[in-house]
């Protein structure tokens, strides 16, 4: 056997077994899953109801996610430059929304009509389903550029699920090789939304959760989604230091995310354990912290400015 | 990306009274506001830090309890690899897997022993002394043994009679300075401690 250079060249080094995934496109049973684990976390819970509903709220989102028609993505050369520039391909903000979205939320509150619900709930959504095109595209707009104040806290759940699904669809038919990393890395790098929380794998590994398109992707862990800071990162518990979910916060920008560590516990999914965590979040705010997180399915009411 | 304060998720006066759940008639939050009061956040703190004992040099997590700001002792409760660390991607061998043991043992030696020749006892000293001993020790060893020249002529400026092994998880910097100090003194026998 001849051997030549005992110089490595570029390319020939082996990467380690562990090379990291950058990036994870949504799965098709997500909306069934999410389901499942609300109707486990609305037993006995302070916001049972509330849960419950979102539970019904999934399996619809499922419903109309599978009546979706196959979506038309950016052409290969518009995907090449959105990744030569760090710029979302999806954006939440910019990419322009097809009228389908609007058919998502029809079967949506249609579904959601035949449940037993309270008439608040139900005058919801008698009054959604009369809506004009115009004014679910304003309500749409205003809940991607996160302009909280504006919204309905009633409406936003119904017009959060019918754009997640929309994205969700979106995002699943990417290739996942094209998708670029983002900076700043909190941002979602398919859509350029905000996450609902980091899921610490068992592997170790911690994947940012998109609040829109369902995308998980990769963040190093000890550093903050808001500012990249490394240092003054503490965790937040309720129940113990070793519980499931952690508020992760940092001391240089006074931000805070959840993290779910699936280690202990295989079923947490980001909205649902998000919003079965509340009261984490309410002791969060008292000491001074902000929810760099975001999560469509709850308003959690309009201030008094 | 610049954010204003006012797109955060925040709560109206400390409830939920008028959030999503509130006004969709599922819930008066007062539930929740009950709950919230019984609860009380526990704070660890979680670094990154490189495992103390070879020369692989892989990345742990440590977790500790206890918030340094109130004056109370920071106690390390959780070790784990690190996942995101190129050199071991969140594996740890038994040994650097008992590192909290290792923090924790009442075995751990924290301060300079030193036993005589002939005598069984350990006997605490002071960093001072330990230091100055070594130094008297190797200076005496040097000056006896300290080789100039070979007999036929050859400068050769080396110390054969004493070695040194350093630490294993040095940094370069660390391992720059080790080189330096012990070429100068002439020393040959230098090697750095690869695994314990």
């Amino acid at each position: 056997m001849t051997t030549g250079s005992l110089v490595l060249e570029p390319g020939q080094f082996e990467p380690p077994a562990g090379q990291i995934t950058f990036l994870y496109l949504p799965a098709q049973d997500l909306f069934v899953r999410r389901a499942a684990r609300l109707r486990q976390l609305a037993n006995g819970h302070a916001l049972g109801g509330y849960l419950q509903f979102l539970a019904s709220l999934a399996d619809t989102q499922q419903t109309a996610l599978q009546r979706l028609p196959a979506p038309v993505l950016p052409a290969p050369d518009e995907q090449r430059l959105c990744r030569q520039h760090g710029m979302p391909l999806l954006s939440a903000t910019t990419w322009p929304r097809e009228p389908v979205w609007h058919e998502a939320l029809s079967a949506i509150l249609r579904q959601m009509s035949q449940i037993d619900l309270p008439v608040a709930a139900q005058e919801t959504i008698r009054s959604l389903a009369r809506q004009t095109p115009a004014y679910l595209e304003r309500q749409a707009g205003l809940m991607l550029m996160e302009e909280w104040e504006e919204l309905q806290p009633n409406e936003a759940p119904f017009i959060g699920a019918a754009l997640q699904v929309y994205w969700l669809r979106l995002a699943s038919a990417l290739d996942a090789q094209t998708v670029g990393r983002l900076e700043p890395s909190g941002r979602c790098p398919v859509c350029g939304s905000r996450p609902v929380a980091g899921m610490v794998r068992g592997d170790g590994l911690r994947y940012l959760s998109c609040s829109l398109c369902s995308c998980q992707w990769h963040l190093v862990r000890v550093t903050c989604s808001s500012c990249r800071s490394t240092q003054g990162i503490n965790l937040h518990t309720l129940h113990g230091a070793d519980d499931p979910v952690r508020a992760e916060s940092c001391d240089a920008c006074n931000s805070y995310l959840k993290l779910l560590y699936l280690e202990k516990e295989g079923l947490l999914d980001p909205i649902a354990d998000d919003l079965a965590t509340l009261a984490l979040d309410m002791l969060l705010e008292h000491e001074g912290f902000l929810n760099a997180g975001s999560n469509l399915l709850f308003h959690p009411g309009r201030g008094p400015e | 990306m610049q954010v204003t304060r006012r797109q955060f998720f925040k709560f109206c006066a400390g409830g939920v009274g008028g959030s999503s759940a509130a006004l969709l008639g599922l819930s008066t939050g007062e539930a929740l506001a009950e709950e919230v009061r019984a609860f009380k956040l526990t704070r660890t703190t979680e670094v990154r830090n490189t495992c103390p004992y070879c020369s692989v040099g892989c990345g742990i997590i440590m977790s500790s309890l206890g918030d340094r700001a109130k004056n109370v002792t920071t106690t390390i409760i959780h070790i784990e690899g690190d996942a995101d660390h190129p050199v071991n991607r969140g594996t740890l061998c038994p040994k650097g897997a008992s590192l909290l043991d290792f923090i924790h043992s009442p075995n751990r030696l924290h301060y300079p022993e030193y036993r005589a020749p002939g005598s069984s006892e350990w006997k605490r000293i002071s960093w001072d002394e330990a230091l100055g001993r070594i130094a008297r020790l190797m200076k005496q060893d040097r000056d006896a043994n300290f080789v100039a020249r070979t007999p036929d002529g050859l400068t050769v400026n080396r110390w054969l009679t004493t070695g040194f092994l350093a630490a294993s998880a040095a940094s370069n910097e660390t391992g720059y300075l080790t080189n330096k100090m012990l070429r100068s003194l002439g020393a040959v026998a230098l090697d750095n401690q690869a695994r314990v």
